[in-house]
């Protein structure tokens, strides 16, 4: 029996570590650029770092990611100013796009149609309308020259505070452990494919004795829930664009379907904000626009919200 | 509690530890702990249902006494009978009572007569009942045709029945070789260990890694058949061969492998069943325990093939028609088990139900012959076809997925709506099938290198290969559980 458990343990040392050099090898997992807290209280990638983003079990996605000299995943320096035109992006993972090569942003994919552009991608993963309007707001001697900006708003789940403050639990994640822990690529590997998520959770649920697994609604439930407007987030939207001086002559916001309520896009209406709603434009694909294991658009998708906000660009030079 | 599960790990590991460390001087202890354990198994699932597995032992275990204590043939097949009816009833009533009166009620309709249905009920099916019912029967059946004499040990009569390694989905077990190794006293033995932890590693593959990974490509073919060109009907038919293998195969892998670490050795139930050269063959080496209840329980009483063609014929029909029923009340199986007795019926008439019986695929050589290739090919695109009757909701769904598959054969590559890289499936079962036929001699041995080195790479790729198609979004439940 106890030679068992001891060959047992041998042998899962060696498995451990062959997949360790398989995931490795094979860079099946993806690279963490470090998190900083500028000068201006504002959180971004510390500047000029390189790696890879690795998404889906099988490296379904593969790609460079490049870290400028602001802090935010671009091909390209910010560097505006009066004498050209430039537009910047806003928002969150669906906009830094580490999904996709980092030269292949939505950025690029508008300078290559809007001739005389400069876009900059000031977008960061997990930043919220709070984050965002606090980043316009900071570094607004650069925002002041760019002469259009598009903020990408999750009504859902990008208002769920009315107030900026640093996120702690995000910068902990720059504590020694976890980025010891980061160096272990099979344990990152698991994590991002959801086996130590799933085994914490099922843990939690047999230590308070649930037998049966929580089922997750399905996303017919996640939709109706989003046809409802949510009083608290649309207070919040109100106080940060009281707060921040929302220049609504100069921003737009970027707005989908199934995160935002209709309800609320008839109040950005009926309060003269400018917004796009990209849901069309992905319905109509015949293609997937997301990627395989999570909800981040895929190339395609990407190119279909590049043309969206080429298209409305045009509009507003038209009407300028 | 299903296998593939943290909940059945934990399980294992406490239910194992008692059992060869705290109790292995005490049989009688051994078998109370593999009652509780079986029970608390299947309890998990829900624990109304632990009356019924309980009640069909009770009855079993006294009607085996009474017809091994009657003299009487008369009484002893009145008793045989009891047990036969009680089996049958619990069967009828959960699983086939929804579906007589619906088919009464539509029968009628289809004759111009409009009956209100208020008849059919609301009733869940107890995971598992086909298995342990027909698995008390065969105690019943053997004790009727004096092949074993009943156990005078309810504790481990009730542990046979209820063993929580083949409880919900088999292999189904006779008697005389499960009940046997409960009542004597089991030794731990490293091999027999290590050799069941290979075969848990291997189902698990099968299971998680073939059978998960190919459900959502099957599901979503299937669903939205009317949608696709024939060629993905083709791929969703054949995806659902490997799935349905891989799924059930691997349930029972993992079965006989956890039945090897308490020290008991279940019947093979897959046999390579793809490598099958003609349609015969495919019926010794798939499920080959239900196979054999009905070989001996209904076939050979019938007569057999030792009675004229036309009745071994009529008895072929029988057995394949019930093995439909058996699996699912629903038009679809039926005709499954139809199809089958059809597929079958020439073979027995060329006298060839036996010819490879004892054989596998390149028997004296490292390769099949291009005549042995070309019957495997047959035998499994019958098989595959006929698993699209298996797999649709109903019996019009399965007749429009065939002639859509037929009636304009157009060839379209198949996109998965959540964008799966469709390669990696087709180099999955590519090289799955190649591995399979590398250890086709031996299904009990999956891992039957001389190498240690060789034995170890493949360890170490199989759960990478878990890691590599693992999907948390997924239903993980087993397929056979529903029947």
């Amino acid at each position: 029996m106890k030679k068992i458990f001891f060959k047992g343990a041998f042998y899962s040392l060696l498995i451990v570590l062959v997949l360790e050099l398989v995931i490795r090898g094979f860079h099946l997992t993806k690279d963490y650029p470090i998190r900083i807290i500028d000068k201006n209280q504002v959180e971004k990638w510390k500047p000029n770092q390189n790696g890879y983003s690795v998404t889906g079990n099988r490296r379904q996605n593969f790609s460079e990611f490049r870290i400028n000299n602001s802090g935010f995943n671009s091909y390209r320096e910010f560097t505006p100013s009066k004498e050209k035109k430039e537009i910047a992006l806003v928002g969150d993972s669906y906009i830094e796009g580490f999904h996709q090569d980092y030269r292949f942003s939505i950025g690029n994919k508008i300078e290559k149609q809007l001739t005389g552009f400069e876009v900059y991608e000031y977008a960061y993963a997990g930043y919220d309308f709070a984050d965002e309007l606090n980043l316009i707001s900071k570094y607004k001697d650069k925002f002041n020259l760019i002469d259009y900006v598009f903020i990408d708003l999750k009504f859902n789940t990008d208002l769920q505070r009315g107030v900026y403050a640093v996120i702690p639990d995000r910068m902990n994640l720059e504590t020694p452990f976890y980025r010891n822990l980061r160096k272990f690529k099979l344990l990152v590997y698991l994590n991002s494919i959801g086996v130590t998520g799933d085994l914490k959770t099922r843990f939690r649920e047999l230590i308070a004795l649930k037998i049966k697994p929580d089922i997750t609604p399905s996303n017919e439930n996640k939709l109706k829930e989003v046809d409802e407007i949510n009083p608290k987030y649309l207070a919040n939207f109100n106080t940060l664009v009281e707060t921040y001086n929302f220049d609504k002559s100069r921003f737009v916001l970027l707005l989908e379907k199934r995160n935002t309520p209709n309800a609320f896009k008839n109040y950005l209406k009926a309060n003269n904000f400018k917004f796009i709603d990209l849901s069309s434009d992905l319905e109509k694909s015949k293609t997937p626009t997301t990627l395989i294991y999570d909800s981040h658009w895929n190339d395609k998708g990407r190119s279909i919200v590049a043309n969206a906000i080429v298209k409305y660009t045009r509009q507003l030079e038209f009407n300028y | 509690m299903i296998f593939n599960s943290l909940e059945f790990f934990l399980f294992l590991l406490v239910v194992g530890f008692i059992y060869w460390f705290v109790l292995k001087r005490s049989l009688k202890g051994q078998n109370i702990l593999l009652l509780v354990a079986s029970y608390m198994f299947y309890g998990w699932w829900d624990w109304r249902f632990l009356f019924l597995i309980l009640l069909s032992t009770v009855v079993d275990y006294f009607i085996g006494i009474k017809i091994f204590n009657s003299d009487k043939q008369k009484v002893r097949k009145s008793w045989l009978w009891c047990s036969v009816l009680f089996n049958l009833g619990l069967l009828a009533f959960f699983k086939y009572y929804n579906f007589f009166v619906e088919s009464w009620v539509n029968m009628f309709s289809v004759l111009g007569y409009s009956i209100k249905n208020t008849w059919t009920l609301s009733v869940i099916l107890p995971i598992g009942i086909s298995f342990y019912t027909f698995q008390t029967m065969s105690y019943s059946f053997d004790i009727y045709y004096k092949k074993l004499k009943p156990t005078k040990h309810f504790i481990a009569f009730a542990a046979f029945v209820s063993f929580f390694p083949q409880l919900v989905a088999g292999p189904i077990e006779r008697a005389s070789n499960l009940l046997s190794q409960i009542t004597s006293k089991r030794v731990f033995n490293y091999n027999q260990c290590i050799s069941g932890l290979k075969l848990m590693l291997w189902g698990l593959f099968k299971k998680m890694v073939i059978a998960d990974s190919l459900a959502p490509i099957v599901d979503d073919i299937f669903i939205n058949y009317s949608n696709y060109s024939a060629s993905t009907l083709v791929l969703g038919a054949v995806f659902f061969s490997f799935q349905i293998y891989g799924d059930f195969s691997g349930y029972s892998d993992i079965a006989i492998g956890t039945a090897k670490l308490f020290g008991i050795e279940l019947k093979s139930n897959f046999k390579f069943p793809y490598f099958s050269r003609n349609i015969a063959e495919f019926w010794v080496r798939w499920h080959t325990s239900l196979s054999d209840w009905f070989r001996y329980y209904v076939y050979f009483p019938l007569g057999g093939s030792k009675v004229s063609k036309l009745v071994s014929i009529r008895n072929i029909a029988i057995v394949f028609l019930i093995s439909g029923l058996w699996h699912g009340a629903n038009w679809t199986y039926l005709f499954w088990g139809a199809f089958h007795a059809i597929a079958f019926v020439p073979v027995f008439l060329l006298g060839k139900n036996s010819k490879y019986k004892n054989s596998t695929i390149g028997e004296n050589s490292k390769l099949p012959s291009i005549n042995e290739v070309f019957r495997m090919m047959m035998v499994f695109s019958i098989v595959t076809f006929s698993w699209v009757f298996f797999r649709s909701a109903t019996i019009a769904d399965a007749f429009n997925y065939v002639l859509r598959m037929f009636s304009v054969f157009t060839f379209e590559s198949y996109m998965h709506p959540r964008g799966f890289r469709m390669i990696d499936y087709y180099i999955l079962v590519a090289l799955f099938v190649i591995y399979e036929y590398l250890i086709r001699r031996d299904e009990r041995a999956p891992f039957k290198f001389k190498s240690r080195y060789v034995r170890f790479m493949v360890y170490a790729m199989v759960i990478l290969c878990m890691l590599l198609f693992y999907d948390s979004k997924i239903d993980r439940s087993f397929i056979y559980f529903q029947f």
